[in-house]
Parts: C-alpha cells; sequence; structure tokens
C-alpha cells in the first residue's frame, strides 16, 4: 500500500488569525485537522493541543502495541484495535483541553473540533467530533464518513427543518459537542475497507460552507498529486468570501494490484515453480 | 449610530451620538465626551469603530476605566455596557440594526450550546411547528442465512464486518475457493454497505456488485455456495 498525503491551511479572507491546525504522520499513517474555538488565542491553543495530543498517543500505543484496556477510558468492542487507539486519544485530548480552560483565565471556553482519519492495509477508520468532516471518493462518488454535531443536523434529523434552510440558518455554526466544553465527549468513529485508488479528504467548515460535495469531487478528481489539489480547494473557497479559515488534507491510497487475490494467491508458488 | 449617555449622580447630563470613527473621552477640551472632573485624566479613554463593532481603550489613565465595574485595558463594547470614568458613568447604547447585526455576527462565530439548552431549543421549535421529537432507536444490522448452512443469523455488531476464510473474519465461510477477506460490511453515517474486496463475485439481489453497496432490508446476497438475507432490527438494550 502506497499513500500519497497533503495538507494546507489557510486564514481566509476576513479572519485574523487562523485557528485551525493540522498534521500529517506518514509513521502511523494518521491525518488530523482541528478548528478551534476561543477568544484571544485560545482557539489556536485548542486546536493545536487537540492535534498533537491525539498524534503523539496513537503513536505511543502503536508502537508499543498497548492493550486497549490499558488505554484512556473504556474501549469501544465494536471497533478495531487502530480504531481503540484513535478513540482514545481523541477523549484524552478533551479531556486535557477541558482541564486547561477550567485552570487559566485566559483559555476560558476554548475548544475544538477534531477530525482524524487512519489508515491500516486492510481498515480506514474515521473519527470525527464538531462540524469538521471526512470524505471518501471513491471513483464517481463522494461519500461523508463522519457526523456533523451540529443544531442544524439534529434540527434537519428530527424534521424540524429542510437541508436548504439550514444552509442559511443562523445557527449553522452553533454545535452540540466540541473538545473541551464538557469533562468527556462522545466521538462518532466510522470503518471500512479501503480499496485501491481511494482518496479521502479531510476539511473544516471554512471549507464546506463555501464548497459543495459536488464541487469538492470535481476538484479531487482534478488530477493525482494532492498537493496542487489542496490549494484548489482553498481557491475555491476563497473565491467564494473565504469568511472562515479553511483547512484541506488530502489522503490518496494505491494499494498493489493483486495478481494473487483468491485462488491464483494460494497456488501462485506453483505457477512460479518455488 | 450608537449613542453614549453621560450619566453622573443618576443625571443624565448629555447624550452623544457616535458620528465618527473615533471619540475620544477626558478632561481636556479637545476631547469629544469632556468630562470635567479631577478623577478624570486629560485624555483618559477612546472608543474607535470598525465596521460593526466599537472598542473601548483606557489611555493609560490615572484612576483607570472601567466596564460593568470591571477595570479594562481594551474591551469590545456590547449594547447596554457601562463605561465608568471616576465618578461618571457612560451608558452605550447601540441601534436595533447594529444590535441584529453584532448578535448575527456573533453567531457566525463557532460556538457550543450545552446538551439543556439544545433540547430546549429544539422542543421550541417542534412545538411551534407542532412536531412531535421521537427519539428513533438504533438499528444494528443482521444477515441471516437461507442456503441450508448451520450459520444462522449473525449481528453485525462490529463497525465493519470482515466476510471471508480467514480466522480473524467475524463472518467465516469456507469453500477452496473462498479467499481470506471476500467481502466487507460497514456500518457508515448513512446506512450499511457492502464492499466485495476482490477475489470472488459477490452478488446482491442477483447483480454482482462492483466495489460499493448500500444495502437495504431484505437484499439477498452471494457469496461462493453461501446465500444470506440482510435486514435491520432495533438494538435490544445493552446491560
Amino acid at each position: 500500500m502506497r499513500i500519497t498525503a497533503a495538507a494546507l491551511s489557510d486564514t481566509g479572507l476576513t479572519r485574523g488569525g487562523n485557528e485551525d491546525y493540522f498534521s500529517i504522520d506518514n509513521s502511523t499513517n494518521l491525518y488530523i485537522v482541528a478548528d478551534g474555538m476561543g477568544g484571544h488565542l485560545a482557539g489556536e491553543v485548542a486546536s493545536r493541543v487537540a492535534v498533537e495530543t491525539i498524534k503523539k498517543n496513537v503513536n505511543h500505543w502503536v508502537t508499543n502495541d498497548s492493550p486497549e484496556d490499558e488505554l484512556f477510558d473504556f474501549p469501544d468492542r465494536s471497533l478495531s484495535k487502530r480504531a481503540n487507539y484513535i478513540l482514545s486519544s481523541i477523549k484524552l485530548a478533551n479531556r486535557l483541553i477541558h482541564e486547561m480552560a477550567k485552570e487559566f483565565a485566559e483559555y476560558k471556553g476554548m475548544g475544538t473540533t477534531v477530525g482524524v482519519l487512519g489508515i491500516l492495509p486492510s481498515i480506514a477508520i474515521a473519527a470525527n467530533v464538531g462540524d469538521s468532516r471526512i470524505y471518501l471518493i471513491r471513483g464517481d462518488t463522494i461519500e461523508v464518513l463522519s457526523k456533523d454535531h451540529s443544531m442544524v443536523t439534529e434540527q434537519v434529523e428530527l424534521g424540524l427543518i429542510s437541508k436548504e434552510e439550514a444552509e442559511n440558518s443562523p445557527l449553522r455554526h452553533v454545535l452540540t459537542r466540541n473538545l473541551g466544553s464538557l469533562d468527556t465527549v462522545d466521538v462518532d468513529v466510522f470503518e471500512i475497507e479501503p480499496m485501491n485508488n481511494d482518496r479521502f479528504l479531510l476539511c473544516t467548515d471554512g471549507l464546506t460552507d463555501l464548497v459543495s460535495d459536488e464541487e469538492i469531487l470535481t476538484v479531487v478528481k482534478n488530477g493525482d498529486d494532492p498537493k496542487p489539489l489542496c490549494q484548489q480547494l482553498v481557491s475555491e473557497a476563497n473565491k467564494r468570501g473565504g469568511h472562515d479559515n479553511i483547512t484541506v488534507s488530502l489522503i490518496f491510497v494505491k494499494k498493489q494490484q493483486d495478481v494473487s487475490q483468491g485462488i491464483t494467491r494460494r497456488f501462485w508458488h506453483l505457477f512460479k515453480g518455488e | 449610530m450608537a449613542r453614549l449617555i453621560l450619566v453622573f449622580n443618576k443625571k443624565v447630563i448629555k447624550d452623544y451620538a457616535f458620528e465618527k470613527e473615533g471619540m475620544t473621552i477626558g478632561r481636556n477640551q479637545e476631547n469629544d465626551i469632556v468630562i470635567d472632573n479631577l478623577a478624570v485624566s486629560g485624555f483618559h479613554a477612546r472608543i474607535d469603530k470598525t465596521a460593526d463593532t466599537y472598542i473601548l481603550t483606557d489611555l493609560q489613565s490615572t484612576n483607570g476605566t472601567f466596564v460593568n465595574d470591571k477595570k479594562i485595558v481594551s474591551h469590545r463594547l456590547q449594547h447596554k455596557d457601562k463605561i465608568t470614568v471616576g465618578k461618571h458613568m457612560l451608558l452605550f447604547a447601540m441601534s436595533k440594526q447594529e444590535q441584529s447585526r453584532a448578535e448575527e455576527e456573533g453567531l457566525d462565530r463557532t460556538m457550543v450550546l450545552d446538551t439543556a439548552r439544545q433540547k430546549e431549543l429544539l422542543a421550541k421549535q417542534a412545538e411551534e411547528k407542532g412536531v412531535d421529537i421521537v427519539v428513533t432507536k438504533e438499528k444494528i444490522g443482521v444477515i441471516s442465512f437461507v442456503d441450508g448452512s448451520d450459520q444462522g443469523e449473525i449481528q453485525l455488531s462490529k463497525k465493519l464486518t470482515k466476510i471471508g476464510k480467514a480466522e480473524t473474519s467475524e463472518v467465516r465461510l469456507g469453500g477452496l475457493l473462498m479467499p481470506s477477506t471476500a467481502a466487507t460490511i460497514s456500518r457508515r453515517p448513512n446506512g450499511y454497505a457492502i464492499t466485495s474486496t476482490g477475489g470472488t463475485k459477490v452478488k446482491v439481489n442477483n447483480q454482482v456488485i462492483k466495489e460499493s453497496y448500500f444495502l437495504k432490508d431484505f437484499d439477498i446476497i452471494e457469496i461462493g455456495s453461501y446465500k444470506f438475507q440482510f435486514y435491520t432490527q432495533e438494538r435490544e438494550d445493552e446491560k
């Protein structure tokens, strides 16, 4: 399996600072984006603490092949071990940010969203809190592998407003969950089997507020090098006003073409005369 | 346009309209708002207007500037803020238009609502619309073998269920031609999807699937000589 990844974070056109943060860790194939919130510099601190905490702990647990029962908080038995590493690290980051916000006056009220993607040869794990999204682009389709934890999503699910109304709602930036507000957090985690040529996109709402899923699909399929495509996505958002920080991370998966699948695999050595 | 109302000893002394980009407050006659009192510094504080926000800054005055009884260095003024300089008070008032704009802007910044307020807001909205909020129970997928094998029914309790010959598969299928993983079923935000991982044909309702397919209740899946049906049922409460 070969993975090429790139990421880009842009302040956008109207905000004074960038409260988004991202990380690419090729040693564990772990990709993270976060969108911080909170006055002064607190938002920037929250997103950075979240990303670094998740990255550091997943890396540590992978290196030590830590048992699931020794992680922070209880493991989720419906998930793979690697997914539990990711889940646990997100819960740990939440606790850390929550404690910091409680302890220091200048961090009061700080919080962050987070989107995490982990890739193993047989499993891709998508985990998120808040409204940062994870997309899977497979062939000509685009699919969201995350859940938006926002008021408008709940309103749509309950049938109180339509999807169109949601896009223009004054509540569209009101989250129902983030890292930092409470001492525990619920995380949505999804697992899929990665396929050859799968493309993943992690992004903050600075992109998805302004660029539709179909437009994202068009850009992501417009080349094979993720780096210039990240720039194109950011430019699309800025062309439409860039009212928020924009962060995108593209991860392209290439799996070796299997000559040796199924029956051929088991008898391949015979064909090769070994 | 915002206004500043100068109050001393609970009496309104003067009403200033905010007509410029910036206004200064102090004892010196050159100020826009002159307060002739020894507790007030010559140039005590200033207010600057940028777009729809008003920023109050203390000009290192001797006795300090207070907003709602808290000492400030600089402060973004909100409607009805009380600014205290010496013994005088300035009441800051925004126009209706400015108030609603400030409110909108406030909402444009990401924030989090606590669970109690979320529920309150949703309940109020549901009442207005005459909609009953029904919390639907989470559904879980089940596959039921219909090929006469002794597999019976299997609940898809994992987020990702592997189907194949490998010992680590959640659903183990035998047969000479069965690959270690023939297919996976994953629970995604939009439902359960079956993915053919290669090595053998995976059919849903007699159609060979390429890559992924979102399962519907009572779809019939065939892998090798195995045949099973997919459906969802309400999850029983655990523990």
